[in-house]
């Protein structure tokens, strides 16, 4: 049945791919779907199945891959908690964009180029997301890279989307060296690759060698350079906002609710190493603050709506990473879950209102679409609060578990701080979206009003589900604290627990995971976060709430500088140019045109013109006439008898 | 009575003006009978060099010898037709593709 979850996308990537364009374009879409629904027909019915026998993990042996020395592959494929969760977001989420994304790409003459992209996608995706060692997880790893890739440039006739999707390669294509390393050295360490066997390696040692466990730090450290790329952390998130180029369906499933999510995956996936490295886990958990709060400074000045997303999922990401950096891995994979469904809610609202605007981007000149798309600005005001955390909904449980997680984890609080700061920033910017886009006077121009109209059923069918989602979901990880109060257990903590396993050796570093905390403290720190979270909300709706009000403008010019510093993002695409892709290139031009040209060249061309130079000095003699010839080999033979005789 | 100098005089003289033929006529079909002729004159030293030394081996080579030129005269005189039609003459002083 797994393997069915797995071949259904791959066969309508196939279907899609190869056959459909020689002989039916129009039904492109409906290939795509329905090899999306059986395979989440297939993933519901073998979750159920597993969790029916207790949800114990299981290996699925497929064949041989990999035999040389001491290396040996198996193609297998984990079923366990935690991958089995994986496996219904990847297919459920994914069922729905891809319903969802036939009435975005309609316009479209190549849809299925597009729907073939999109379920080679669904279909790598669930090979990194059930491969039970590192080199099947590479291989979807890598996998996804290329259709991201693909996607982002699906337009590619112009330019900078092409450029954009080159950006994505390049900039993941650093992460993957660093998973590359990690899995070299954990082969090298361990000899084996396997998930299985590696956590029965460390999880039940009592002391390790101080060279394993630095071996472990390096690898930990390694495999997060990869997590970096995929997850869109610090240094290399550069990549996710330009990526913004693709379709809007790629961004709600690519670029915020699944492969985004891989480094964070990945980590959970090895948390026994993890637990293991703590040096590499307070970077892991800085890195994650330091992009929370980053990314959601600069989407406070974006105009652009996808933008504003794009960044918010950068900042959201940052949230995970930084559960995972404090050891609160449910945490993250709980903000992973919740986040999935809100962002992907968030992107196809804000689809819906591109195509509505005639792919328009800008929210300035939005505004009032409330009266034209009911439903849109229903499913889209459900996913700002979720995603600002308004209490009860799905984004304020993950998140207030991750703040909760990042105080007790940092005897300074300083992670906590950033992260609320962030939280406030999120919810200015999400609520500003909201405004600009949905309420005050519609400030688009005539032609694009007359057309302004709500989405067709197929579109805002799955945002309803979505938004269904979006507030339901959170209540199967309510925080023992609100749990307690109202009688709800959290699920989902009890849910991941056999995955989450902290090595005997570690225990006493991550003993604050467990201990009892005050119960004051802890609805203290709920209730501050809240608190700041609603002032700045209230900001934002004060400023934006019907159309931008001219002391925004005031500000503007008053904060010059810094809006400036913010609207360019730090200018880190530009420091980056100049430190890193100009030298390159000037690298690349110095061995072209010096070495490559003239030596090298130079070599070859040289070797050629000199037997040309000889050939020239002695053909002279050559008359051409062939009697003369014959007359010379006469004449040396004879020369030469005669010289024999003597 | 014929010894074996007057056979090997005869063969030098046969020879060089097979030779000359081909250093110094301009016509290729003159060129190729000069080639045929130094054939021949190696042919006669073979034949005498069997009848005095009694062997048969000299003798053998004979007939290879005219095989092979029988064979030479054939792809020579297709090659002279094709040049003719090629260039419109067999003189070598015209023919001077070779030049370096």
């Amino acid at each position: 049945m797994l393997w069915l979850v797995v071949l259904f996308p791959l066969l309508g990537a196939i279907l899609n791919g190869f056959i459909l364009p020689k002989h039916n374009k129009k039904q492109s879409h409906l290939v795509a779907v329905l090899a999306m629904v059986a395979s989440f027909v297939c993933a519901l019915i073998t979750f159920v199945d597993f969790m029916g026998n207790g949800g114990s993990s299981t290996v699925l042996f497929g064949f041989d891959w990999i035999r040389a020395g001491g290396l040996n592959v198996p193609f297998e494929l984990i079923l366990d908690r935690l991958s089995g969760m994986m496996l219904l977001v990847v297919t459920g989420i994914g069922t729905l964009i891809h319903i969802y994304a036939g009435g975005y790409m309609a316009d479209e003459k190549t849809t299925y180029r597009f729907f073939s992209y999109l379920n080679l996608f669904v279909f790598m995706m669930l090979l990194l997301v059930l491969g039970n060692n590192l080199l099947v997880m590479f291989v979807g790893w890598e996998g996804v890279g290329l259709c991201s890739y693909l996607l982002i440039g699906y337009w590619f006739e112009k330019d900078e989307n092409a450029a954009a999707g080159m950006k994505a390669f390049l900039v993941n294509r650093i992460g993957d060296i660093g998973f590359l390393l990690g899995i070299f050295l954990t082969f090298k360490l361990f000899g084996t690759l396997s998930f299985t066997e590696l956590r029965d390696a460390v999880v039940d040692v009592n002391s390790f060698d101080p060279m394993v466990l630095g071996g472990i730090g390096l690898i930990t450290f390694c495999l997060f350079i990869g997590a970096c790329g995929k997850s869109a952390q610090i240094p290399l998130y550069v990549w996710l906002p330009d990526a913004m180029a693709g379709p809007t369906p790629v961004s709600a499933l690519i670029h915020a609710a699944t492969m985004v999510t891989a480094g964070i995956y990945m980590m959970t996936r090895l948390n026994f190493f993890y637990y293991l490295a703590p040096d590499t886990q307070t970077l892991v958990a800085i890195v994650g603050a330091a992009t929370a709060l980053f990314a959601a400074t600069i989407a406070v000045v974006q105009s652009d709506i996808k933008k504003v997303l794009a960044y918010s999922t950068v900042s959201q990401l940052g949230y995970m990473v930084l559960a995972c950096g404090v050891g609160a891995y449910d945490a993250g994979v709980f903000h992973l879950l919740t986040h999935a469904c809100f962002k992907a809610l968030l992107f196809l609202g804000a689809g819906s209102v591109i195509v509505a605007m005639h792919h328009k981007q800008d929210m300035f000149e939005m505004g009032g679409l409330k009266k034209y798309m009911p439903k849109t600005h229903f499913v889209m005001l459900v996913g700002v609060l979720a995603i600002i955390g308004f209490p009860g909904f799905s984004g304020f449980f993950s998140k207030d578990e991750i703040l909760w997680k990042a105080f007790i984890g940092d005897s300074s609080h300083l992670l906590w701080g950033v992260g609320v700061l962030a939280a406030a920033f999120t919810s200015f910017y999400m609520v500003r979206l909201l405004c600009l886009t949905f309420y005050g006077e519609n400030r688009s121009d005539k032609h694009t009003r007359d057309h302004l109209h709500e989405t067709p059923a197929h579109m805002w069918g799955p945002l309803m589900v979505l938004a269904i989602l979006s507030v339901g979901i959170g209540f199967i990880g309510v925080p023992a604290l609100i749990g307690h109060s109202i009688g709800l257990e959290n699920i989902f903590e009890h849910y991941l627990e056999p995955i989450i396993t902290i090595p005997i050796q570690a225990v006493d570093n991550w003993a604050y995971l467990e201990a009892e905390y005050d119960h004051g403290l802890e609805w203290l720190v709920m209730g501050a976060s809240v608190v700041i979270v609603f002032f700045s909300a209230g900001l934002a709706i004060y400023l934006y709430g019907s159309g931008p009000k001219p002391v925004t403008v005031a500000m503007m010019n008053r904060f010059n500088r810094s809006y400036n510093t913010l609207l360019n993002k730090y200018w880190i695409d530009e420091l980056y140019f100049k430190y890193f892709v100009n030298p390159l290139k000037q690298m690349s031009l110095f061995f072209y045109k010096i070495i490559d040209v003239k030596i090298v060249d130079g070599i070859v061309n040289g070797i050629g013109q000199a037997f040309l130079m000889i050939g020239g000095i002695t053909s002279f003699k050559m008359s051409g006439n062939l009697q003369r010839h014959a007359m010379v080999a006469v004449i040396g033979l004879f020369c030469l008898l005669t010289a024999l005789a003597l | 009575m014929v010894s074996i100098e007057h056979y090997l005089i005869l063969a030098t003289v046969v020879f060089f003006c097979g030779m000359f033929a081909v250093l110094f006529r301009r016509n290729i079909i003159f060129m190729m009978m000069g080639i045929e002729l130094m054939l021949n004159a190696v042919n006669i030293v073979f034949v005498s060099a069997s009848n005095e030394l009694g062997h048969l081996d000299g003798q053998i080579m004979v007939f290879f010898v005219v095989t092979v030129a029988a064979c030479e005269a054939a792809i020579g005189l297709a090659m002279v037709i094709a040049i003719f039609r090629r260039y419109g003459t067999i003189n070598t002083d015209f023919l001077r593709v070779l030049r370096g």
